[in-house]
């Protein structure tokens, strides 16, 4: 694989605009790549702080806090700002910087509307944050916005509504931009077949938003027009059908599962085979995997509903076929480790964040398994044991899998290492208290006390308590990440190489750390 | 910038071949050699075509089983 590196850096380009309008009107993949990058993070921490307040009022039994309306906003908003602002935007961020190095391509394929995916995404964050200041407050319907609830409640409903539209947009120009990049700009030589996998996965995330963020676009307008214009699509009084909601916002919302997880699929399967020192086991077996996960996704919404009623004959089919979907992950996961088998394995700090992601990710899949039994899932149901579950899928998930890719390529784009020490502590301290505040709600859920509510029986006190102190320790851990992000980006570390690690492989290591501002004007040659 | 396919080749794939190779995807294994020779001999389209049968397939069979436990 041989390189062509650009001739020059930043100063042979001094006609973009410099200071804020530089970031304002950049059409360049990684200038718009940072912008994800830091959009993600700060909603990161402001949905970890409305998770902190939740956590705060369930320190003990009783009232102490909130009012109960308001805890409600809080767990909504939550789940809004977290899946919509900081997971989907920090994956999109990766691809930005990515996809372009890794394909050998010089920038995305649509340079303006890049520019505008990006700048969407603010002006829909002010909407749900400004929505917590209008009368009523916030919505508090869930993050899936149910039916009847979203229809009655007040204008912050139709905040987040548009804020909803406006991220959707984002999502599928940002899809549309990924596909065309990867599909038309790849270096020659650079076969579908040799493309990284993390090209791969989001090629297949990215098909899979074009498909279900107009199923989302929607049900919210079909929300919106039953609160405004008449309509009663989800009123039964008018006809219509409050569990049609459920179907149509669950067609987006299980794939929308997979849209969070993919591309984390995609990191680790650079990350792994790096610090191995091997080439990724069974890289098309991996790809193979990921598409047929996209596919089985579209065949499984009804298993969130499985105690709204539906046919018996229904309810077999969804638990089936969900199972069914443990046999391509479970490819995924012996993939990783028969690649790590026999290699020669360092723990640098991405690696950590793999090893804990693939420890803690299966985790989550068992307790999916376990919901996807109906009868079981019938017991189970808006307890804390399914809050426990997609917090191993999507924190130890999705989140230890962006902070892998962020470790693992920040002294790319940087050019700097990153405090290899406080790297470590951040994994480990993210690691245990991450476990310290969830693991205990798989006990509270068994015994059945019900998410969603501010307040509990006695007998689930001492849990709780452990939850809370987990997740503020977890919430002050991430502070560890800010710093080094900080330390490192102001130039402590050493000077990066080209390639960083020993074992990468791979265009993006080809070019300087950082690398120039354009980079593969001349493609390059993959051999 | 545009790149043209160098894996063109003048054999097409036989159907069975197709369905070999849409199966081990939903499976998601796939043999390096097998693989090898799917990348040379089988069309997008017919991978498409395929796939939405084997889609087909794959539900019928799970509506069948259903059938058969609740009948």
């Amino acid at each position: 694989m041989e390189a062509a590196h650009a001739h020059h850096g930043h100063e042979a380009h001094g006609h973009h605009p410099t200071g804020i309008m530089r970031w304002i009107t950049t059409t360049n993949h990684k200038d718009i790549g940072t912008l994800y990058l830091l959009f993600a993070l700060t909603m990161f921490f402001v949905g970890g702080v409305l998770a902190l307040m939740l956590r705060l009022e369930l320190f003990e039994p009783g009232m102490q806090f909130w009012r109960p309306e308001f805890f409600n906003q809080l767990t909504t908003m939550h789940g809004l700002i977290m899946v919509f602002g900081a997971i989907m935007p920090a994956f999109v961020g990766f691809a930005n910087w990515q996809v372009p190095l890794m394909i050998g391509a010089p920038d995305m394929a649509f340079a303006r509307m890049n520019n505008w995916s990006f700048w969407l995404l603010p002006p829909a964050a002010v909407l749900l944050v400004v929505s917590f200041f209008v009368p009523g407050g916030a919505i508090a319907a869930g993050w899936t916005l149910y039916a009847p609830l979203s229809t009655q409640m007040g204008p912050g409903t139709d905040l987040a509504i548009f804020a909803v539209h406006i991220l959707g947009a984002s999502s599928i120009m940002g899809s549309i931009n990924i596909i065309t990049t990867i599909l038309n700009m790849r270096a020659p030589g650079m076969t579908l077949m040799k493309m990284p996998l993390f090209v791969w996965t989001w090629l297949i995330t990215a098909y899979l938003l074009i498909a279900v963020m107009p199923v989302l676009a929607g049900a919210v307008t079909m929300v919106l027009t039953d609160r405004h214009f008449g309509t009663s699509f989800f009123n039964a009084a008018g006809g219509g059908d409050p569990v049609m909601f459920q179907h149509i916002f669950w067609f987006f919302g299980h794939p929308e599962v997979y849209i969070m997880i993919l591309p984390g699929f995609g990191i680790i399967s650079q990350i792994v085979p790096t610090f191995a020192r091997k080439p990724l086991f069974g890289y098309s077996s991996m790809v193979y995997a990921t598409a047929s996960i996209a596919i089985l996704s579209f065949m499984v919404w009804a298993h969130h509903m499985f105690t709204v009623g539906m046919p018996a004959a229904a309810q077999l089919f969804f638990m089936y076929a969900t199972m069914l979907i443990a046999v391509p992950t479970g490819v995924k996961v012996f993939n990783w480790i028969a690649t790590m088998w026999k290699g020669s394995m360092t723990f640098e700090t991405p690696m950590l964040f793999a090893c804990g992601f693939i420890f803690v990710f299966s985790m989550g899949g068992f307790t999916g398994l376990v919901l996807a039994i109906t009868p079981v899932d019938i017991q189970l149901q808006d307890t804390y044991y399914v809050v426990a579950h997609f917090h191993y899928v999507l924190v130890a998930g999705s989140l230890f899998a962006l902070f892998g890719g962020a470790y693992y390529w920040l002294p790319k784009w940087i050019g700097r290492m990153y405090d290899e020490t406080l790297g470590k502590w951040h994994f480990w301290l993210s690691m245990v208290f991450f476990n310290v505040t969830f693991f205990p709600m798989h006990f509270t859920g068994l015994a059945g006390l019900p998410r969603r509510v501010p307040d509990y029986n006695m007998q689930f006190a001492d849990f709780n308590m452990i939850s809370t102190i987990g997740a503020f320790g977890f919430g002050l851990s991430q502070l560890i990440f800010v710093y080094l992000l900080w330390k490192a980006i102001g130039g402590a570390g050493e000077k990066a190489t080209d390639k960083v690690w020993e074992g990468a492989q791979g265009l993006e290591w080809t070019l300087p750390s950082p690398p120039p501002y354009h980079t593969f004007e001349t493609p390059p040659v993959v051999k | 910038m545009e790149m043209a396919e160098p894996l063109q080749s003048p054999r097409k794939a036989t159907p069975l071949q197709v369905a070999k190779a849409v199966l081990s995807a939903f499976i998601g294994i796939r043999r390096r050699t097998a693989h090898e020779r799917d990348a040379v001999t089988i069309t997008p389209a017919q991978v498409i075509v395929a796939g939405l049968i084997g889609a087909a397939i794959f539900v019928l069979s799970l509506i069948m089983l259903v059938r058969y436990v609740t009948s």
